[in-house]
């Protein structure tokens, strides 16, 4: 058992912003117990330099975690032209879904676009299976 | 043999120019519609089956237990209705009445403000058809068609030549999208793209607004000035200007006021619609189909004294407070929709689930009933995203029972 085991990895802030994305969405009329739709659904886009700021490459997993859950996802850098640190995306689905918050303050509109969560890097966990999130 | 033209129940666009080839009462090619499209009418991989307490029984029994759980509970919810048919969604509204459940949809938590407003009269609508013959300046808002919708653009918002629109899109249409990423959309609009902040709607319209005004427009997230001043002046030369109001737009408005304002102003130099892009195919027919029986279009409480409605009827809210006892859920899946923590309530609670296919509520489900594809294996009516009524054909034979069908059974059982 090496040292490095006990030595918890830094959180960084992020803000996960849904959208949809037509091929999960094919997927998703398959099967949603498919593989391709989990695999589409558990990935969490990041900006490069914030990539490069926690040490990750696509591919990496990271633990989100926030008061209403804990799920570990699937790294993928960003495709888009203008930097956006601090922001991420995920395409909408159980997994960014476990993380929005049940508090609406009575309103019955839970804030499905707009995230808080901290990011850390995981070097062992694998992505949390569908059937772990409910 | 190729058949058609039948219609996509694949989202609310509903396009109504699919052609299918069948062979044996079986789909083996669909034509003309979108990739999603295809999926949905060639039908899931995993089907659900009649289910008690996970156990397969025939159809007969999972009705009769399904009566059961629903007679025997104090405060039961009906949710879903966004997959089912208009025919259907009365017969659900009727047995809410029935057994004084708490009934709601998915626009309680999305599109319902607008589909509201709408129906109240306070939003300018038109139809797709006006959009494809008239507009000339579209404006998608927090929305992604190119994914949510996949032929809204060929089909009626952008690429078409409208009757008053010869030259298409080339020169006759300007597509704008105000997001807050570059979506694909986004990327077809070129330098008209407005990103903007996450929740930087609002302020984002009082900026256009002064610009509409004449006055120099001001953000905190600095966007050039002259580029707002230029949107304005396209905005004020439209002659047949639409806004497709998303889900990035809705979540962003704390009220719908600022949008109100906006769509007056430009009312007065032009003509401004909006049309919301509803997701599932007859959602708008849920909140249609209840406002003309209650006056609501979701968050509805049939009391034993009276009908009630508001944020704590939400099936958010319910949940949160533990209201309900029992649940029905009709064409959704709510544990896959819902927030984690939400989802996880919504399990413990005796669920039946009645759907063509498997999903996450059916597998936390006691009792399960399998339902005919609409627009498949039955036909209906159902309530397009402008709020056009069409007519759903059957493509296929199914010994499965409708959605309404299953209703009416459970009914005659209580
Ligand atoms: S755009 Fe919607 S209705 Fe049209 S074919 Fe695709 S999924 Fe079906």
């Amino acid at each position: 058992m090496g040292f490095g085991q006990f030595l918890t990895e830094p959180e960084f802030k992020f803000i996960i912003v849904t959208h949809r994305d037509i091929f999960q969405n094919i997927s998703q009329e398959i099967s949603r117990f498919g593989n391709e739709y989990a695999e589409r659904s558990s990935v969490i886009t990041l900006d490069k330099d914030d990539m490069k700021k926690m040490g990750l490459k696509a591919g990496d997993t990271v633990v989100a975690k926030n008061t209403s859950a804990r799920v570990v996802l699937k790294v993928e850098s960003s495709v888009y032209e203008k930097p956006h640190p601090g922001i991420a995306f995920m395409i909408n689905g159980p997994w960014a879904n476990a993380l929005v918050p049940a508090d609406t303050g009575g309103t019955g509109v839970p804030r499905f676009k707009k995230i808080e969560v901290t990011l850390s890097r995981s070097k062992t966990e694998k992505v949390t299976p569908l059937n772990d999130l409910i | 043999m190729y058949k058609g033209p039948f219609v996509c129940t694949g989202c609310a666009l509903l396009c109504d120019d699919i052609a299918a080839e069948i062979q044996d009462n079986r789909i083996i090619r669909v034509d003309t519609a979108c990739r999603k499209g295809v999926s949905r009418i060639k039908g899931c991989s995993s089907p659900m089956s009649c289910m008690v307490n996970g156990k397969a029984v025939d159809i007969d029994t999972a009705i009769k237990e399904a009566a059961m759980i629903l007679k025997s509970s104090k405060h039961p919810l009906i949710f879903g209705h966004g997959n089912c048919t208009l025919e259907t969604q009365k017969k659900t509204i009727e047995l809410a009445r029935k057994i004084y459940a708490h009934i709601d949809d998915t626009s309680s938590f999305c599109q319902g403000p607008l589909i509201e407003a709408i129906l109240n009269e306070k939003l300018p609508t038109c139809t797709l058809e006006e959009v494809r013959h008239k507009a000339d300046v579209v404006i998608f808002w927090g929305a992604d068609p190119s994914n949510s919708h996949p032929r809204h653009l060929s089909m009626y918002s952008y690429f078409p030549r409208g009757k008053e629109r010869q030259r298409g899109w080339e020169e006759d249409r300007t597509a704008i999208t105000i997001d807050i990423r570059k979506s694909d959309t986004a990327a077809l609009c070129g330098d008209k793209f407005y990103e903007i902040p996450i929740n930087g709607d609002s302020e984002f319209i009082n900026a256009l607004f002064s610009a509409l005004s004449n006055k120099v427009p001001k953000t905190s997230f600095n966007m050039d000035p002259k580029k707002i001043l230029e949107l304005a002046n396209i905005l004020k030369k439209s002659d047949f200007g639409v806004i497709f109001a998303g889900l990035g737009m809705v979540y962003s408005l704390d009220s719908l006021e600022p949008l109100l304002r906006l769509i007056n102003k430009l009312n007065e130099t032009s003509k401004f619609y909006l049309i919301p892009m509803v997701g599932q195919y007859n959602m708008r027919g849920f909140d249609h189909t209840l406002f003309k029986e209650t006056g609501y279009i979701n968050r509805v409480y049939f009391g034993r004294e009276k009908i009630e409605h508001g944020p704590q009827h939400s099936i958010i809210e319910l949940i949160n407070n533990n209201v309900v006892d029992a649940a029905l859920i009709i064409g959704s899946d709510p544990l896959a929709s819902l927030p984690g923590e939400i989802a996880k309530k919504l399990a413990n609670v005796p669920l039946i689930t009645i759907d063509p296919c498997n999903n996450l509520t059916s597998q936390r489900s006691k009792v399960t009933i399998s339902s005919a594809l609409s627009g498949v294996e039955c036909a209906g009516t159902a309530i397009r995203m402008d709020g056009v009524e069409v007519t759903l054909k059957q493509i296929i034979e199914t010994d499965r029972f409708s959605d309404e069908q299953i209703i009416k059974q459970i009914m005659g059982k209580i």
